[in-house]
């Protein structure tokens, strides 16, 4: 019953006011992280084994009459709804403590749901509209999100990522209505029946063109990153880490992938231009993340960076560098949402999220500062973390392919990576404690609670990577280079 | 074939005198003509539906939602605003322009006829048995909008 994914936290999000009305705190934690536990487990339970049989679509009627309720899944649409229903719970059981001072815990947990929602939505649809709306649900609660806190800078924040956001959801209408008109269809499958009859290079290139264009910039790739640094850091930290751990992937991107896989089919043209788009995001920024003395900042930053490696791998388009990518994706999301969760419990612990006010609070929050260092040396790729695994893949595929300058490239912009996350640990979790710390504690039991999880996830990944790869990764990257 | 050009010329010219329009009035009061006469566009290539909702929804009701909201906002002081971005908007709508002459004639000649009516059968029949899975999306981009209305103008407690 895979229409769950979408229905239960819409569902869920419509009573939540009301549940608010009732109990202001309690049962909308209850209720909002009882809906993302029970997708997770479904995902990595139930979900499994009904691909068992190869993908699948459902069907569903509306009290007899047929109507076209139509999802689909398959290997690479079930990896990625486990990335979602992972980080997502995850977030949840976060925001418990960490909501606590913004208030109206109701209405954020509803559209933290509808978000969720509109990445699953935007996951299991097999349509070019279909994927705009969802992106669009996604997107309407992602920006009151960033803005949740109210002050200034979040509004500016919010208000910057809305209007270039609208730029990026034009881009991407108007290439489907391109295409639509064009082949009369709308489906993927249809899309892509009717491109192969259509002697139409141009109009295809066109089209890839602002879909580039359109999820880069959903996807923050240089350089249409500009939006990122200022949205991510400003969002109250959980989600911050929804943001950057999974929304500028699913829907810049997994859907990028998708129609380019499924539909276009990879040309080397198109390979070559993702790779380096990929490649310039890498570098350019690892050294914009040197430079940083907010700790948030320096994490979106890091994103942008990150995401350019998963583009890599994926726009590579050889069998390993999808699994590369793809398992790339997976690490970052764990480890990018474990270290934003991290950054929050600093902001609330100390006030600050400046860098050089920090240091020492290793000695007042060491739960804090050891899964921080596990999140890190992930991100950075240091053995036997999940990051590692994932960077080698990547660069063994680039080696293999004959792409020896990207592989360079990648090789030494993950030891940029390496070079600031150690900054960030040591001006805020080592050396000498700052006097103005002393009455620093560790973060509440949820929040501390939530790290922790996501922390051992993070060095599973790592220890138990052949497993995960041969598991979640492989289905997922059989249906890309398979093609549908 | 005149008519068609004319409808299209004033559409492109009242929504670039939206965006530049200094007093936000006028400029909505743009955007409604704009809207206006797609929908008249909308009906002349024999698609009425959307043609009845784009005069109703966007040249009316939001026209209405725009102008009440300037009505009950305060104007304190003039916002100036640099020329660089004075400067920006009427470089873009030129280069889009070159580019839609140079790229489109050719691009609408490779796009096959399909058509014109709804293969599907009616209208209702196709938002209901077509796109369906289309207005789940719409049911929760209402809820995410109206989740975020409550969010952005609530009281802040002090009790939380």
């Amino acid at each position: 019953m895979i229409f769950l994914y979408l229905a239960l936290p819409l569902a869920v999000a419509a009573v939540l006011p009301l549940v608010g009305k009732v109990s202001k705190k309690t049962l909308p934690d209850l209720l909002g992280n009882a809906t993302m536990a029970f997708l997770l487990v479904y995902t990595a339970t139930g979900a499994k084994s009904l691909l068992a049989g190869g993908p699948l679509v459902q069907r569903l009627d509306w009290f007899g009459e047929t109507v076209n309720l139509q999802v689909a899944l398959d290997g690479f649409g079930l990896f990625m709804l486990l990335a979602v229903q992972l980080v997502s719970l995850a977030v949840g059981l976060f925001s418990i403590d960490y909501m606590e001072h913004y208030g109206a815990k109701a209405n954020y947990y509803a559209l933290l749901l509808v978000m969720v929602a509109g990445m699953n939505g935007l996951i299991l649809s097999t349509d070019l509209f279909n994927i705009y709306i969802f992106l669009e649900v996604a997107a309407v609660a992602s920006y009151a999100l960033v803005a949740y806190g109210l002050e200034h800078d979040e509004l500016e924040a919010s208000f910057k990522y809305l209007m270039l956001s609208v730029v990026a959801s034009a881009a991407i209408l108007v290439a489907v209505a391109v295409l639509f008109g064009m082949t009369g269809g709308l489906s993927f499958a249809a899309v892509a029946e009717g491109l192969k009859t259509l002697p139409a290079r141009g109009v295809v290139a066109v089209c890839s063109a602002l879909f580039l264009m359109g999820f880069g910039l959903k996807a923050a790739l240089v350089p249409f990153h500009a939006w990122l640094p200022d949205a991510h850091p400003s969002a109250p930290a959980p989600i911050s880490a929804v943001l950057s751990g999974l929304l500028i992937k699913v829907s810049g991107v997994y859907a990028l992938t998708r129609i380019f896989f499924n539909i276009f089919g990879l040309t080397p043209a198109l390979s070559q231009v993702l790779m380096w788009t990929a490649a310039v995001s890498v570098v350019v920024a690892a050294f914009l993340a040197l430079g940083q003395k907010d700790i948030k900042r320096m994490l979106a930053y890091s994103s942008v960076s990150q995401v350019g490696y998963i583009v890599l791998g994926i726009g590579l388009g050889t069998p390993l560098g999808l699994a590369g990518g793809l398992f790339h994706l997976l690490n970052h999301a764990l480890a990018k949402g474990l270290l934003f969760l991290n950054s929050g419990s600093v902001q609330q612990a100390t006030g600050t999220r400046d860098l050089e006010e920090m240091g020492g609070l290793a000695r007042r929050m060491p739960v804090t500062a050891g899964t921080s260092l596990v999140g890190a040396l992930s991100v950075a790729g240091v053995p036997p973390l999940g990051g590692f695994w994932s960077k080698l893949l990547i660069i063994i595929a680039l080696v293999q392919a004959g792409e020896g300058v990207l592989a360079v490239i990648a090789v030494l912009a993950s030891v940029l990576t390496l070079w600031y996350y150690l900054i960030l640990q040591r001006k805020a979790f080592f050396g000498k404690l700052n006097e103005r710390w002393r009455d620093v504690r560790e973060a509440p039991f949820w929040m501390a609670a939530a790290t922790v999880v996501l922390a051992l996830l993070v060095i599973g990944m790592g220890i138990l990577f052949a497993s995960v790869l041969r598991t979640w990764i492989q289905p997922a990257a059989d249906v890309l280079t398979r093609g549908f | 074939m005149i008519l068609h050009l004319a409808l299209l010329v004033g559409l492109v010219l009242f929504s670039v005198l939206a965006i530049l329009a200094r007093d936000l009035i006028k400029s909505a009061i743009c955007l409604a003509a704009a809207s206006l006469l797609l929908g008249i566009i909308f009906f002349r290539m024999g698609a009425p539906y959307a043609g009845v909702f784009e005069i109703s929804v966007v040249a009316g009701l939001i026209t209405v939602l725009f102008i009440l909201t300037i009505a009950l906002t305060k104007t304190e002081g003039d916002v100036r605003e640099s020329k660089l971005v004075r400067m920006v908007f009427p470089l873009f709508f030129v280069i889009f322009a070159l580019i839609d002459a140079l790229v489109m004639k050719g691009l609408l000649a490779k796009i096959p006829m399909l058509e014109s009516a709804a293969r599907g059968g009616t209208f209702s029949d196709v938002l209901w048995r077509e796109r369906t899975f289309d207005l789940v999306g719409q049911i929760a981009v209402i809820l995410a909008g109206v989740f975020a209305v409550l969010a952005l103008f609530r009281k802040r407690d002090p009790h939380d």
